[in-house]
């Protein structure tokens, strides 16, 4: 039963990993119609700027923390306005190859920086462990949990208390009308790529001590996440969350009690994979996703 | 026949390509040739993804898979049974095309970043399954398989590439190859002109996947072997890639898709950084992605348009004089 | 005093001309139409004063020169009801109207204005949460013009609003807008083919041709002109 909690408690910290950057993921969906491919390797970048103030330059970890938050937000920003924006004319797909190219572009401009390398990225949680009767959990699982659910909590609360939510969607489906609205649709996009990257760079932040720092650490992240945005339904932040939170938990429960995978764990991705497209046949638009009316 | 101008720029490349391609060998080593034939394999491959998302508009991250599947049935086949390895290759296009078509089915449901995860998902799950060590017997596992000498089947994979372009033509300018633009520009229009949209659809996607086998089982045997990292991913990325610079919509344009697939990546190594050759090839996708949006066929409509507008006097002034000559001679009469 | 002023205006879309001088001025208060043919630059000129497209020349509002940027003018309180509604189908119809009202600092206030526009729309007040997307051409054309003024305009444009829309439904249209001059004094100028309902709830009208100006006066004089009539009214 113990290993049933401690289970659990992994599973929620993976869920909070995936959480961001779903979050980032649907951010920019919602933002710009597509799903930039580049995001995780945002994250990674950040972070690879995080190493290099905190752990080559001695800065204070959550001084470092919250210097690469700001950042990754103008990164974000000046991503969009350099390179998204003057595609948007090409069409979606331009946009999505773009993406892929930062992607590419991003990888081996880290790996040329920074070196391929692997590197250890200290946690700023102690390494010590918690024990609650008969269950043992480490305050990296813990301090996981509630650094990414404070940031996923701080972005829902900006968009509450700025009213920017409704604009920027908005902006999203009809950028010309919404000008004609008084809305300021630049700043908006801009405003949502920004706080994307920022998610981002938190889950890479929380990743790395775990799964060590090297260029290529948040390309699995990615596709975690990619499929919990997609099972909560893409254009929902509210159903990305709990999506990351039910597939690290259920990933983690899968890997211990079902023994297919624990004598395959190569097939752990695709068993998970398989799982979310069943769902999806039956839940086209995702477990919490509005399906859209079309109307003839 | 008064051709358009762009469908005469249109032949003219063809045209020039094949001259191209059918002398190469003639003239260059048997390496430089190679480099050629792969070209001719990732051009048919992205000459189905293009039927399916440039004509279909469905999104797949999955083509990679398809070729391997293709490749690997090749492999299996020569492997375990006597058929000779060109015998494989129709087999191998049916096998990845009916996969394909089945698969096509459960994508009906989904849209969009839907169905861009799930081939995905198939896609990975392709490579994790053929490199288990469950399926190790019939797979090879990790390590694959190798069932024969390197070749070059030059113009066995031009000829294929050939015939296939010319089935793609035709395809899509048939009866059916409007029914899959309507599916893509206007699916409810579509249905209400009595087009089934779930057969279009999932036949788009048998027909790419056959396309995407029958690459696979050139490479597998221009490489006498099959490894399960060869088709990750990655790959059907860089298909997709290749098939939307080329110009997504238009058949011409994959030529150019196919050319930037195999130079690119090495040009990027070789000229615009060596120790980085990654940042070199984002450098370039990017590049062309500001000047060409709508990729090489965009080039190519401008380069008709341009021929157009500069030859255009010549055609007004040969009609207006045949027309002075023909009224001047029926005077006469 | 004129609340718009347009003078030598020109316009493009890419290479192609479509505007080549218009002048027109619409005082505080008024109603006015634009008619002309397909193709006369009606919308262009709408689109012109909104800010989404290319345009030069003298454009003033409220004695002032137009901003460059379109959400910049939207914000001074000037409302594009665009061709088409574009209302945003996938929301509700809610939330298109709080839409409307986003750029809007007095937030309580704003919040009060969305909830009084519905009321004047008895019809979409009911479908107040469906989807937009699945209202009748009638009710998205009565939504559009709630978007536009839960944002207090002082100057209301509106391109074709009858488009597409049945007779019944397009005088009720007109019934509200003609309300509202009356009542609050909402400047409109209306951009419509159908040029006898123009002609009809608009007390000023320019006739454009080939993106200029051909006539211009008050409607009842050019409800009786001899080439309206026969090229606009069909009599």
């Amino acid at each position: 039963m113990a290993q049933f909690w401690q289970q659990i408690v992994g599973g929620l910290a993976a869920g909070g990993i995936y959480s961001t950057l779903a979050l980032a993921l649907v951010l920019i969906h919602r933002a710009t119609g597509i799903v930039n491919f580049a995001q995780g390797e945002m994250g990674m970048f950040s972070t690879f700027i995080a190493w290099s103030l905190i752990e080559n330059h001695g800065m204070e970890y959550w001084l470092g923390f919250a210097l690469v938050l700001l950042i990754s937000f103008a990164g974000g920003a000046g991503i969009y306005g350099a390179v998204i924006r003057p595609l948007q004319r090409g069409g979606e797909l331009a946009i999505v190859i773009a993406t892929i190219a930062l992607l590419i572009l991003l990888n081996g401009l880290a790996g040329w920086i920074w070196t391929p390398e692997v590197k250890a990225f200290e946690s700023p949680f102690p390494h010590s462990l918690i024990t609650i009767g008969d269950v043992v959990i480490s305050w990296q699982d813990v301090g996981t949990i509630i650094v990414s659910f404070a940031c996923v909590l701080v972005v829902f609360l900006f968009f509450r208390l700025t009213r920017t939510g409704r604009p920027m969607r908005a902006s999203a489906l009809r950028p010309r009308t919404s000008r004609l609205m008084g809305i300021r649709v630049t700043l908006m996009l801009a405003v949502g790529w920004g706080l994307a990257a920022a998610l981002s760079a938190v889950a890479g932040m929380m990743a790395a001590p775990v799964l060590a720092l090297e260029p290529n650490f948040m390309l699995p992240v990615l596709v975690y996440a990619f499929a919990a945005a997609v099972l909560g339904g893409i254009d929902g932040p509210v159903g990305a969350v709990i999506g990351s939170y039910i597939l690290g938990v259920g990933i983690s429960l899968l890997s211990t009690y079902v023994n297919y995978i624990t004598v395959a764990p190569e097939l752990q991705l695709p068993v998970a994979l398989a799982i979310l497209l069943v769902i999806l046949l039956f839940r086209p638009s995702g477990l919490f996703g509005r399906t859209v009316v079309r109307r003839v | 026949m008064r051709l358009r101008p762009a469908a005469l720029v249109q032949l003219v490349a063809i045209a020039a390509v094949a001259a191209f391609v059918a002398t190469y060998p003639l003239y260059k080593s048997d390496y430089e040739a190679t480099k050629l034939t792969l070209v001719g394999i990732y051009l048919i491959a992205i000459l189905g993804l293009n039927l399916l998302t440039g004509y279909s508009g469905q999104i797949t991250l999955g083509h990679g898979a398809f070729m391997g599947i293709g490749a690997y049935t090749t492999a299996i086949l020569v492997t375990k049974t006597s058929i000779s390895d060109y015998a494989t290759i129709p087999l191998a296009g049916i096998a990845a095309g009916l996969i394909g078509f089945l698969f096509g089915f459960p994508a009906l449901r989904l849209h969009g970043v839907y169905l861009a995860l799930a081939t995905f998902g198939g896609a990975v799950a392709f490579v994790s399954i053929v490199q288990s060590t469950h399926y190790q017997g019939l797979t090879g596992g990790a390590t694959g398989l190798f069932f024969g000498p390197l070749k070059n089947p030059y113009y066995l994979t031009w000829g294929i590439c050939a015939f296939l372009y010319l089935v793609a033509w035709l395809l899509v300018h048939s009866k059916a190859g409007r029914a899959f633009k309507a599916v893509r520009d206007a699916p409810i229009a579509a249905v209400s002109s009595g087009v089934n949209i779930a057969l279009v659809k999932t036949l788009a996607f048998g027909i790419a996947s056959a396309y995407a086998g029958v690459a696979g089982a050139l490479l597998a045997i221009r490489l006498g072997s099959v490894s399960p990292l060869s088709f990750t991913v990655t790959l059907s990325i860089l298909l997709l890639t290749g098939a939307a610079l080329g110009g997504l919509g238009s058949l011409t344009g994959m030529i150019f898709g196919a050319l930037f697939i195999q130079f690119v990546p090495g040009f990027a190594e070789d000229h615009v950084s060596k120790t980085a050759p990654q940042v070199g090839y984002g450098l370039i996708l990017l590049a062309v992605l500001f000047l060409m949006p709508g990729g090489a066929a965009q080039l190519l409509h401008r380069l008709g348009t341009l021929l157009y507008r500069t030859t255009r006097p010549l055609y007004t002034r040969a009609a207006r004089r045949a027309e002075a000559v023909a009224t001047s001679t029926r005077s006469r009469t | 005093m004129p609340l718009l002023e347009l003078e030598d205006v020109e316009a493009r879309y890419g290479p192609i001309k479509a505007l080549h001088g218009i002048a027109l001025t619409v005082d505080e208060g008024q109603m006015v139409s634009l008619l002309g043919a397909n193709g006369a630059g009606k919308t262009t000129t709408l689109r012109a004063i909104s800010g989404i497209v290319r345009k030069s020349g003298k454009l003033q509002f409220a004695g002032k020169p137009l901003p460059r940027a379109a959400d910049a003018i939207a914000r001074l309180g000037i409302a594009h009801v665009p061709e088409g509604r574009e209302i945003y189908g996938e929301m509700t119809v809610w939330e298109n109207i709080l839409v409307g009202s986003s750029f809007r600092r007095d937030r309580r206030e704003a919040r009060r204005d969305c909830e009084e526009v519905l009321e004047h729309f008895p019809r979409i007040k009911d479908r107040r949460r469906q989807q937009a997307g699945t209202l009748s051409g009638g009710e998205q054309q009565m939504l559009a013009l709630a978007r536009a003024l839960v944002a207090r305009p002082k100057l209301l444009l509106l391109d074709e609003p009858s488009l597409g829309l049945a007779p019944t439904v397009v005088s009720a249209f007109y019934e509200v807008v003609t309300r509202l001059n009356a009542e609050t004094g909402l400047t409109v100028l209306i951009v419509e083919q159908n040029a006898s309902i123009a002609l009809d709830v608009t007390e000023r009208a320019y006739v454009l041709e080939v993106g200029r100006v051909a006539l211009e006066g008050s409607s009842d004089e050019l409800k009786e002109h001899e080439r309206v009539r026969s090229s606009y009214l069909g009599y």
